[in-house]
């Protein structure tokens, strides 16, 4: 089952608010890579995409 | 990345202010520059990482002494000279500038480790320079520091990269160059949004639903930490898991070992694709009778079924779409099912007896015809599920004969490894045990584990199901729980493309290597990337068995250049896939290979191969040899892709003439020169 699923695919599920988070959550993310100490920084940055795509 | 420049002010061997330009294109892709033994190769190489990250590779001596031995001689008590590297390079579009620089004073006879400072500047278009705030954060997203050793490594040294040791450590590392790494961050801190967007929708949604969020985040919890549980029982099975093939590869090794061992591996061999298959045939056995089983039980039915066919057919009754002695009696009656009266040449009557035409023998006919074939059809899928179960019943049966075969005899040469009269085999023979009794219970807990894993996200999601159908009337619970479930099916989605992109990688790059390797090797081995990311080497007998071969350090160089240029070139390729994340720029993925001694110990077949499928891979590549190691295969395979050329030139104070020249591009340049005043390299540039 699993080999016929593919990442477009699965984008392709979500909802447009969800597409728009999912891409930001990885931006967000790339963007801090490097901070090994940013968790609680990146989770409210998380929250506030959401915020803005669900205001 | 594209490195573009190196500067060096009394670092190390290389006095005074010298730069050497490493600008590349992609036709062009390296720059090369020959150095005697002792003249600073690996120095120069360590300049990179020693700017970059202000580290020197361990195998480097006497690491305090980091500004110019005769520099430090000549200098007087109390005063600070400056020691600096300067790494200019291009990265995604931007021009980059980075110098790190220490002051090394003279406070006593022997240098000691001074503080060094990093700055880096981004430089604009038209030549400004802006510095970056935090350098070394900058530095670190463009390439970590932990992955710099794929790119900045010493060849002789490189076979290290496959030990087994360093198998887990490779897997985090390259999850950053192939993209993984950021979706499993991203996984990690989504659960605290959720649990921040729960507080919420408890403040505001009311007891019921509050309920069922606290039930939901006790139930989180539960997940997270049994998940935890499991990566650290995994982890320990890798690790269980490398240890026994270190041991596995003393055996086969081992002079009184290596031939019982060898029979050992075949039969493991043997016995795992003996396993594979057996469950392969138990799967499609169930999957046959779970789906054509009931055929089996259709003998009478089938029978019955045609002998009343049989009497109906001879009666002409069997079912039609219209029976011709239903129309018969209509007509008959005289009046149509409708209630108009069928007189002698009316077009009712005309019009009904077209139905008796059409109505009767030739619909029964088909009928019959149909329910035969049906049932007579019946009884060959009958023959067929019994012929196909009876094929499963014998193959199964052989396969159990082979697999209890195979393991007395892996019982028979355990014994007799067990007890060969070595001390040394004995003991790694108990190890061996040991370890996979370890390996058997933690892979048990890790069962057991997620299992109970299961158990809790089925519970997870009903309890969330349960919450989406609660009664919820304040606006802010309402969204609160809108936002809860958009971040839910993100987490979701993540979940699955890390599943998606970690097993797309693996097979990439496991097919990747195998190309590289092969194009390198003249040997008939190849290389296996497993689920582990623990990267082995394989040989097909003749009689078809895959055994492993115990590596010697020139194939774990192969393997592991392959391994560096497939990583280099599966980087690049990802970074322009991934589309979900946004916009790249086009070098996203490009980072160049700097590498000392990479031909180092090959034979000279496998110096050419190896800098054939480097220069093909790699987006740029800055190659540090001597003469001997680059003057015969190595420089006519890289000459086509030749950008930059150099020469380090070792000044020794020597007394004795042994001085060397080196003919580059038809002319000779100093390659040793003895007999002056300090000990010190000089970077000459020929192209």
């Amino acid at each position: 089952m699993m080999d016929e699923r593919t990442e477009q695919l699965v984008v392709s599920e979500l909802s447009q608010e969800g597409r728009i988070l999912l891409k930001r959550v990885l931006e967000i993310e790339r963007e801090k890579l490097h901070l090994s100490a940013a968790a609680p920084t990146i989770a409210d940055e998380i929250l506030v995409a959401v915020k803005g795509i669900l205001p | 990345m594209r490195l573009l420049a190196i500067r060096l002010l009394n670092f190390r061997q290389f006095r005074g202010d010298q730069t050497f330009k490493l600008a590349s294109d992609a036709d062009r892709r390296v720059a090369l520059l020959f150095g005697a033994n002792g003249s600073g190769k690996t120095t120069l190489l360590n300049a990179f990482t020693w700017a970059l990250y202000g580290k020197l590779s361990d195998d480097v001596e006497s690491q305090e002494r980091i500004l110019t031995d005769s520099l430090w001689a000549e200098t007087a008590f109390g005063v600070s000279i400056p020691v600096e590297v300067d790494v200019t390079f291009e990265h995604e579009g931007r021009e980059y500038h980075a110098r790190r620089s220490a002051q090394v004073r003279k406070a006593g006879d022997a240098q000691s480790t001074p503080v060094s400072s990093l700055k880096l500047w981004l430089v604009e278009r038209d030549g400004s320079s802006k510095e970056e705030g935090a350098p070394q954060e900058k530095i670190e997203s463009i390439l970590p520091q932990r992955l710099s050793r794929f790119f900045f490594f010493n060849g002789e040294r490189i076979e290290k990269l496959v030990s087994r040791r360093a198998y887990a450590e490779v897997k985090e590392d390259i999850k950053t160059l192939l993209g993984i790494e950021h979706v499993e961050r991203a996984l990690k801190h989504l659960p605290a949004v959720d649990r921040k967007l729960s507080a919420e929708l408890k403040r505001h949604g009311g007891e019921k639903a509050a309920g069922i969020q606290t039930s939901i985040d006790d139930v989180q919890d539960q997940c997270v930490a049994l998940k935890d549980e499991i990566a650290e029982l995994e982890s320990r099975s890798v690790e269980f898991g490398s240890e026994l093939g270190e041991v596995l590869d003393l055996l086969r090794q081992h002079e009184g070992a290596g031939p019982l061992q060898s029979q050992r591996d075949g039969v493991v061999t043997d016995l795992l694709g003996q396993r594979n298959e057996l469950d392969r045939l138990l799967n499609e056995r169930r999957y046959r009778v779970a789906t054509k089983g009931f055929i089996a039980f259709t003998a009478d039915l089938a029978d019955q079924t045609l002998s009343k066919a049989d009497a109906l057919h001879e009666r002409g009754s069997l079912p039609a779409p219209l029976k011709r002695d239903f129309v018969e009696s209509l007509l008959q009656q005289a009046e149509c099912i409708c209630g108009t009266p069928l007189t002698d040449g009316s077009s009712a009557t005309r019009h009904v007896q077209e139905w008796r035409a059409k109505a009767g023998l030739a619909e029964v006919e088909a009928a019959w015809q149909r329910l035969r074939g049906d049932a007579e059809g019946l009884s060959a899928a009958r023959q067929d599920l019994r012929e196909a179960l009876d094929d499963f019943g014998r193959r199964i049966s052989e396969l159990r004969d082979e697999i209890s075969r195979n393991e007395e005899r892996q019982t028979v040469l355990d014994g007799q490894l067990k007890d060969l009269p070595l001390e040394d085999v004995q003991r790694l023979e108990a190890k061996r045990r040991d370890l996979e009794g370890l390996i058997k219970t933690t892979e048990r807990e890790v069962g057991a584990k997620k299992q109970a894993l299961a158990t809790a996200e089925a519970e997870l999601e009903s309890l969330r199901g349960e919450l989406n159908r609660a009664a919820v009337m304040d606006e802010l619970a309402i969204k609160a729980r809108e936002r809860l479930q958009l971040v839910q099916s993100v987490t979701q989605a993540l979940t699955e493309i890390l599943e998606i992109r970690s097993e797309d990688m693996r097979e990439r790059l496991d097919r990747k290597v195998k190309e590289v390797f092969a194009e390198i090797t003249i040997k008939p081995y190849f290389p296996v990337l497993n689920e582990d990311f623990e990267l082995g080497l394989f040989q097909q007998t003749q009689g078809g068995e895959v055994l492993p071969v115990p590596k010697s350090t020139g194939e774990s160089q192969i393997l592991s250049l392959s391994f560096v240029a497939a990583v280099s070139e599966l980087a690049r390729e990802v970074r322009v896939e991934r589309h979900v994340e946004g916009e790249l720029h086009a070098d996203a993925g490009h980072y160049p290979i700097v590498m000392d001694a990479a031909f180092g110990s090959l034979d000279e077949n496998y110096q050419g191969a190896v800098a054939r499928a480097l220069a093909r891979m790699a987006p740029q590549m800055v190659v540090l040899v001597s003469k001997s190691q680059g003057m015969g295969e190595v420089i006519r395979e890289l000459a086509p892709h030749i950008s930059q050329l150099g020469v380090i030139t070792s000044h020794t104070t020597n007394q004795e003439d042994k001085s060397e020249v080196i003919e580059l591009e038809g002319r000779e340049y100093p390659y040793v020169l003895t007999r002056d005043e300090s000990d010190w390299a000089e970077i000459r540039v020929v192209r």
